[in-house]
């Protein structure tokens, strides 16, 4: 099956949020109440919410001699493997083959492992609400069953996201890359990062001065869990089998004895 | 004698009341307006002090109910008896606390059930639920003999003691479908199970006259693997738990100071309940299960030390971070002092000096556990945590409620040795 992604290429991003507008509106995200806040000038707001699941970050870079608008954007990953799945305990969240990660909101306790878990700090939970769910981006799951490409790269005025097979894209990142060098910083976020995502970034600029997250394991934070959760049926047979023979060995007088009340003899 | 022990009661239990009361209309206040109002959690921080203190150190405390109950009965001492009840007693509070204190964390705790039909069982939070839902019933089977006791219930009594290994076995089984799903794996657990219990039956193993071996055995099962996966949760976050605790050994760190704990909360508790309740304290005994505390604590000093030596964490261990404060409090606190308490002769032999002990574990302990769960989690991202005192009160109240609790069943039901045997000899 082919597997759904989007490339966005911050060198061709004009700032305009255009991607932002139409998320929220799609996705119904009610309008936040903002305020200024010190650090990158423009952006707005300061960060992914329960109500922004698509933002457009604004960073001041110093290139050469001067300083320019680089933008980023944030949003969910989709990661090949994603941490957030494999924390759910009841499955809330699910690794589309497709690409998507989508959020079943009926299963969700509200434990908010997946926020944990997550390399991105991506999840929100509503806080605020007495009946409180996890919410992000879904890559338009539901526009894509229609047979539509996701609200942001349909919005996007200048070829900043694109939407498409994961493999094309990376091909295509790379041309852009290679047809270009001085432009971009020679490198695809999302490929290995946290084992691969279905959200790729090139830039110009190094990842960290976009306040990208740049040390995110390079294999899947589910990897690391494997081993202790397949050992679970080992320990306990294990387990049972060294208790049971303890027990044995150190009732063996009990047993010859039997004597019915209180056994005795150890001291 | 009676109207004497309720007259200790007073301005304690007073204080007790109020804590607990205050506790319960914070969490009310809670269920109607969102863990927003009453907590300083945010979207960086999901976790805070209800986990680390409530639930991870909780459930470590309450490791006495396998280490004292279960593991003395399996590897020998019967003279550990007079722990047995007490340290069931307070395992099976401890759970239903954390099961309080896990339903006001929780986002939508009525949907709690959900872990039950809808297994994901690649996930540690699902072990993580499994162990708590099946080891509380283990531990409601364990401490229920008392209640057929106290109310002279014969016919329950019996019932129980010829179905709890069934029903024992049968959970032990669930639990191998829910988070295996390997059918050889069932098949192979449960065969060794019901290879035990036929022995039993038939008389080749000997039936132990007032306890179910397979009950112990399932509780020891459960707790090791609960215990150890409380660690497991945080093999996840390589990315956010500092590199002092982040180690994938983690689950086994958390099993041996849970085993530590369980003996140290032993101690601790049957010095505390004999002066509270004017008994003899068994000391002998507390002394014995001293030796096996130092004998926990080498062994966990032992493999910290491995570990972080192995990969080489050494010289963060002096910088001047919160975090290296944080770990020298846990380790100097919780370890060394009480290990060297135990293995100097003449302090061991006093009261005094255990109890000092046994507490300094106690609270090392929990400083572990908080470390894990929220000093050494660091989210880049967004603005730090520090508990809000609406946190703090709710877990202070669900504290004190168990605490009520637990003088109230000590009260009315036949918890401590010396009263069975009166009762027995009466």
């Amino acid at each position: 099956m082919a597997v759904n992604a989007l490339l966005i290429d911050t060198v061709r991003c004009t700032g305009c949020r255009g991607c932002q507008v139409a998320c929220k509106q799609w996705n119904k995200r009610a309008a936040e109440k903002t305020e200024f806040f010190g650090g990158p000038g423009y952006q707005n707001p300061a960060d992914l919410s329960k109500d922004t699941w698509c933002l457009v970050t604004y960073n001041e870079v110093r290139l050469g001699d001067r300083f320019e608008w680089v933008f980023g954007k944030k949003q969910c990953m989709h990661c090949n493997i994603p941490g957030c799945a494999s924390a759910c305990p009841v499955g809330a969240l699910e690794k589309l083959d497709s690409g998507p990660v989508i959020y079943h909101k009926d299963k969700c306790i509200g434990c908010r492992y997946c926020m944990l878990a997550c390399p991105f700090v991506v999840p929100r939970f509503e806080y605020g609400s007495w009946n409180p769910y996890i919410t992000k981006c879904t890559m338009c799951y539901d526009r894509l069953q229609m047979g539509e490409i996701p609200a942001c790269a349909k919005t996007c005025p200048t070829g900043s996201v694109t939407f498409g097979e994961r493999d094309a894209l990376i091909r295509e990142a790379r041309e852009r890359i290679a047809s270009n060098p001085s432009e971009y910083n020679h490198h695809i976020y999302g490929l290995e990062e946290a084992g691969g995502t279905c959200v790729l970034h090139i830039s110009k600029v190094p990842f960290e001065k976009l306040g990208y997250i740049t040390d995110v394991p390079r294999r899947p934070v589910a990897a690391q869990t494997e081993l202790a959760m397949k050992s679970i049926p080992a320990v306990m047979v294990g387990l049972a089998v060294v208790l049971g023979a303890s027990y044995k060995l150190r009732t063996r007088a009990h047993l010859r004895g039997e004597d019915a009340e209180r056994p005795s003899g150890t001291t | 004698m009676v109207t004497e022990r309720k007259g200790a009661f007073g301005i304690g239990g007073a204080i007790l009341f109020v804590l607990a009361g205050l506790g319960i209309a914070l969490a009310l206040y809670r269920f109607a307006t969102g863990l927003g109002s009453v907590t300083n959690l945010n979207q960086g921080y999901p976790w805070g002090i209800w986990i680390g203190f409530d639930i991870l150190a909780g459930i470590a405390l309450a490791a006495g109910g396998f280490v004292v109950g279960g593991l003395m009965h399996m590897f020998g001492g019967e003279k550990y008896e007079p722990l047995v009840r007490p340290t069931i007693l307070t395992a099976f509070l401890g759970y239903l606390l954390f099961i309080v204190a896990l339903l006001v964390d929780l986002g939508r705790p009525w949907t709690i059930w959900h872990m039950i039909i809808m297994w994901h069982h690649e996930s540690p939070m699902f072990e993580v639920g499994w162990c708590v839902m099946l080891y509380t019933t283990i531990l409601l089977l364990e401490f229920i003999p008392v209640v057929f006791e106290r109310f002279n219930m014969t016919g329950l009594y019996k019932l129980w003691k010829y179905s709890a290994s069934w029903i024992a076995i049968a959970l032990l089984t669930l639990f191998a479908i829910a988070l295996t799903q390997s059918v050889p794996w069932v098949i192979a657990i449960a065969a060794v199970l019901i290879l035990f219990q036929l022995s039993v039956e038939v008389g080749a193993i000997y039936r132990h006259p007032r306890m179910p071996t397979l009950l112990l055995m399932a509780g020891i099962i459960f707790s090791t693997l609960h215990q150890s996966s409380l660690g497991t949760l945080f093999l996840m976050v390589p990315h956010k738990l500092h590199v002092i605790w982040y180690s994938p050994w983690l689950p086994v760190f958390f099993f041996v100071s849970a085993v530590a704990t369980g003996l140290a909360m032993a101690v601790f508790e049957s010095i505390l309940s004999a002066r509270f309740f004017g008994r003899e304290v068994e000391t002998d005994l507390l002394r014995s299960v001293g030796r096996f505390l130092s004998w926990a604590i080498i062994c966990y000093l032992g493999l910290r030390g491995i570990d972080l030596i192995v990969r080489g964490v050494g010289s963060e261990l002096l910088a001047w971070t919160p975090q290296c404060t944080a770990f020298w409090i846990e380790i100097v606190v919780g370890s060394l002092i009480p290990l060297a308490i135990l293995l100097t002769p003449e302090l061991a032999k006093s009261t005094t000096w255990l109890f000092s002990a046994s507490l300094m574990v106690i609270v090392g302990l929990i400083v572990n556990r908080v470390n894990v769960a929220v000093i050494g989690i660091t989210s880049k991202y967004s603005v730090t945590y520090y508990p809000h005192w609406m946190e703090i009160a709710i877990t202070v109240g669900i504290v004190s409620a168990g605490v009520l609790v637990f003088v109230f069943v000590c009260r009315h039901f036949p918890i401590f040795s010396d009263e069975r045997s009166a009762k027995g000899a009466g």
